[in-house]
């Protein structure tokens, strides 16, 4: 454990040195990968929607400017990225304004749910009402630590406070609505590509070496390196969603087979 | 039954219609006039609807086939994207209610063309001979009114036709061979193989896949990038999209796609007269058909049937058995993940590789009925990341960590058989769609034999997991794969069709998707559905214009007709073994 990293610093470490990493551009143990460096091997269709991503990052329309501000800094810590520099960074919030603003959704809703456009704004009351209930302040005016507190507790299904919201939607399924589209927003951009040395599209160039975890000539083999999350932050443990363990529980949310 | 009149084809500013970098459809698809009357209407063009509308049409009835999504082109409309590909999915709300609420979307049904066969994964294996007699084998469930051996030949003749790739001797259930290839491993398969020969369990490596090893006539082999959930864009994956769809048009349907059906329209004698739907802008017609034939998924079939309810009907069209929408089953999916030392980078090929069903059978030493599968799956870093969420909790920092390691992760499905129970259930909710129509509400529970099943079975994934050499293993909890709904049987009390997908009740009305089955096996379902189709299609032919003029139930096993299959199915392959 390193203390040197104060209090507001919320870049991650590196445990032998105890010094923050970054922010970089890259992140990752692919340095030098470029998803995007290949673009013109795909599809035109393909390119125009990925290109269209990067590029034109859809204006905030759902949102109140005061909403978007408290979702951005939930966003922070539900996928941090200040290991990221500025001109790096993959935009979370306008991708979710986006998907609310054109009502769409996954094709359903949980019965203990309201429609995903009231969810998400009576969760950004009940995190402020948790806010002021724990600390007397409202969300963004929190540390870091702080902050991860409301949302660990929003992850545990043992909110301190906004009863009343959660009454009307379960905890469990409005954190893993939050974190999935936190995550989808992050994973479908080029950069989490190749952070990640995720290949990306494929056609209709083919990949070629099946097996071993070989890389494409194009593609990078691995450099790892050491990190940590920052000592202020509580989401680098794994706990289940909810605290279960029953298997039948959270159920998956994306498609496999 | 007249021959087909050519007319323009309407639904593309394009003459030329791609499916694929090759195929494409050229000939001018044929429009019925509005307010003509047709021999079939066929509401969705998945599956079942695709195989169905393609013999009708092969045989030179006069048949439109609607479907509420898009005709697909699939060089145009579809892209190497895992967000991209939203809109494969059926994206219009509907409500997940019970103990183990089922997740749809991406999780479950098509919408458009081709239906679910656009973004399956394409493992295609067959039931096995015990699955049609669980209830007397095993004294649970449902038994079939039909046998393995009356669907036999239907398999192997959509084997032919998908076709579908695989070893030349599967050795499970009835053990056969396959006409096409297997496929190269994958980095997953790699796995599979290695942690079951392990432990002794035999593993089949490069199928059953409805995937081109070979190129083919108009569709080009595989090229393992791994979006096959995405929609294959090189046309190598099967769906009724490239195999029926275009010879379909060829012999003459008619495809209304982006047409919404909302009503079946009950007239006298007990006799459907036709369907209401909504045009692409939204304006409501009626289409009148000697016969309909409802094939738009466990949840839309119902649904539908639900919807049409109507004096003499008033819970639901077809309904007095107060079977439609009950025994609703989806198959035990959990995915097993396990990271390795090694890199796997599981994005590569289709996720559909390999799998063994040797633990398929009832095994009464496990101390509960049915069985499982396991196979390969190959999330890309979307869905890997909501597994991470949900397998590990997985959050900020420690979701970002994990991602980092994406490429040295593999991932199993594991695919359990649940058994139909009736509180398992489609409803309709209060709210409507766009339409105006009541959405569908689905209730879903375990019971005690799937809960054990499913304890059993995710361990033993995970066991060979472990084998493997993983340094850690984790899953989650997922349902795969919805059948039943409005399932078949002999006894009208407690089935809503009978054996060749014909409504108890109504003598012109039809069911011809995966809603009829009544157990599902651990089988994906697929090829049943296909099989079965065109089983219910030589029914339709050989009884020609007695179903549209009579209410007689003419139970007689229909011929086969081989010669009604897609161009290009016979004269390839391999010679098979067969028991
Ligand atoms: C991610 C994923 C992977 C899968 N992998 C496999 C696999 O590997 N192997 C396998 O066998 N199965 C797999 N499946 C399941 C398979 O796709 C389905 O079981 C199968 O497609 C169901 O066939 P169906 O005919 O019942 O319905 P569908 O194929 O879903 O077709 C129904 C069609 O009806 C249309 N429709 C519905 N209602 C209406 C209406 N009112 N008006 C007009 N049109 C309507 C829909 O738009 C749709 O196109 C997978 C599914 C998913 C989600
Ligand atoms: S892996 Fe093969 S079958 Fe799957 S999408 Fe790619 S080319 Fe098509």
């Amino acid at each position: 454990m390193n203390y040197q990293n104060a209090q507001g610093d919320r870049r991650p470490v590196d445990p032998r040195t105890g010094k923050p990493i970054g922010p970089m551009a890259q992140p990752g143990y692919y340095p030098g990968f470029s998803t995007l460096s290949q673009q013109k091997f795909w599809d035109a269709k393909t390119r125009d929607v990925v290109l269209d991503r990067v590029n034109n990052v859809p204006p905030i329309r759902f949102f109140s400017p005061e909403e978007a501000k408290l979702l951005e800094a939930i966003c922070d810590r539900v996928l941090p990225q200040d290991d990221r520099d500025q001109a790096h960074k993959i935009p979370i919030v306008p991708q979710i304004d986006k998907r609310l603003y054109e009502n769409s959704h996954d094709g359903y809703r949980y019965v203990d749910m309201p429609p995903d456009r009231d969810a998400f704004r009576l969760g950004l009351r009940g995190i402020q009402e948790i806010a002021q209930q724990q600390y007397g302040s409202g969300f963004l005016d929190l540390g870091p630590r702080e902050q991860d507190e409301i949302l660990q507790s929003l992850h545990d299904g043992k909110p301190s406070a906004g009863h009343e919201i959660w009454k009307k939607m379960a905890v469990h399924h409005f954190w893993l609505m939050l974190v999935s589209d936190c995550a989808e927003a992050y994973y479908s951009h080029p950069w989490a590509w190749d952070e990640i040395g995720f290949g990306g599209p494929a056609y209709p160039r083919a990949y070629m070496r099946l097996e071993r975890g070989e890389a494409e000539p194009w593609e990078s083999e691995e450099e790892r390196y050491e990190w940590e999350p920052p000592a202020n932050s509580l989401s680098g443990k794994y706990e289940l969603v909810a605290g279960r363990v029953e298997h039948f529980g959270s159920p998956a949310q994306g498609g496999t087979h | 039954m007249k021959a087909p009149l050519w007319g323009e084809f309407r639904s593309q500013k394009r003459k030329s219609h791609m499916l694929g970098p090759i195929q494409r459809i050229e000939t001018p698809m044929h429009r019925f006039p509005e307010g003509e009357e047709v021999d079939y209407v066929i509401v969705g063009v998945g599956a079942g609807g695709g195989v169905v509308l393609q013999r009708l049409a092969r045989a030179g009835f006069r048949v439109i086939g609607f479907d509420a999504g898009p005709f697909w082109d699939t060089e145009r409309d579809w892209v190497s994207d895992e967000k991209g590909a939203h809109n494969l999915y059926w994206n219009d709300l509907r409500i997940t209610a019970g103990q183990h609420p089922l997740a749809f979307g991406a999780n479950n049904s098509g919408k458009g063309v081709g239906g679910g066969t656009v973004h399956w994964a394409s493992f295609a294996p067959r039931l096995h001979p015990s699955d049609f007699r669980i209830r007397s084998e095993d004294g649970v469930g449902f038994d079939w009114p039909i046998t393995y051996s009356d669907l036999k030949p239907y398999y192997e003749l959509l084997e032919l036709e998908l076709p579908v790739s695989g070893p030349s001797y599967f050795p499970w259930g009835d053990p056969h061979g396959y006409p096409y290839a297997p496929h190269p491993m994958g980095g997953v398969g790699d796995v599979l193989i290695q942690g079951c020969t392990k432990l002794g369990i035999r593993v089949s490596a490069g199928g059953p896949v409805a995937i081109l090893e070979g190129s083919r006539a108009d569709r080009p082999h595989c090229i393992y990038r791994g979006f096959c959930i995405q929609g294959c864009k090189v046309g190598a994956k099967a769906s009724t999209l490239i195999t029926h769809v275009p010879d379909a048009i060829g012999n003459g349907a008619e495809i209304r796609a982006n047409c919404m059906v909302s009503r079946i329209h009950l007239g006298e004698n007990r006799r459907v007269t036709g369907v209401s739907y909504f045009d692409p802008e939204g304006r409501e017609h009626f289409q009148k058909a000697k016969a309909v034939i409802v094939a738009g998924y466990s949840i839309e079939t119902p649904r539908l049937l639900l919807n049409s309810a109507c004096p003499g009907f008033e819970n639901g069209l077809a309904n007095s058995s107060d079977c439609v929408g009950r025994y609703l089953m989806a198959q035990a999916g959990n995915v097993v993940l396990g990271r390795f030392e090694e890199l796997v980078r599981m994005y590569k090929a289709p996720p559909a590789h390999a799998l063994t069903e040797e633990f398929y059978e009832t095994d009464p030493k496990r101390g509960f009925a049915r069985g499982f599968a396991i196979q390969t799956v190959g999330p890309l870093p979307i869905a890997f990341s909501k597994q991470m969420m949900t397998a590990k909790g997985a959050w900020g920092w420690g979701l970002r960590s994990v991602m980092m390691d994406y490429n040295h992760w593999a991932a199993f499905g594991f695919l359990g058989e649940i058994l139909p129970n009736a509180e398992n259930r489609v409803q309709l909710a209060e709210e409507k769609d766009q339409f105006g129509i009541p959405i569908a509400k689905v209730t879903f529970n375990l019971y005690d034999n799937d809960k054990k099943l499913i304890e059993y079975g995710k361990n033993k994934t995970m066991e060979v997991m472990w084998a493997a050499g993983a340094q850690e293993v984790v899953q989650e909890a997922r349902y795969a794969h919805l059948v039943g709904a409005a399932r078949m049987g002999d006894d009208p009390a407690t089935s809503v069709v009978d054996q060749f997908g014909r409504t108890h009740d109504i003598t012109n009305l039809f069911i011809c998707d995966g809603s009829i089955m009544p157990t599902q096996g651990s089988a994906n379902p697929g090829l049943t559905i296909m099989a079965l189709a065109a089983r219910v299609a030589d029914c339709l032919i050989s009884q020609g214009e007695k179903i549209f003029n009579s209410n007689e139930r003419d139970m007689q096993r229909p011929p086969m007709r081989r010669d009604l299959s897609p161009p290009d199915t016979w004269g390839h392959g391999m010679p098979t073994f067969s028991s």
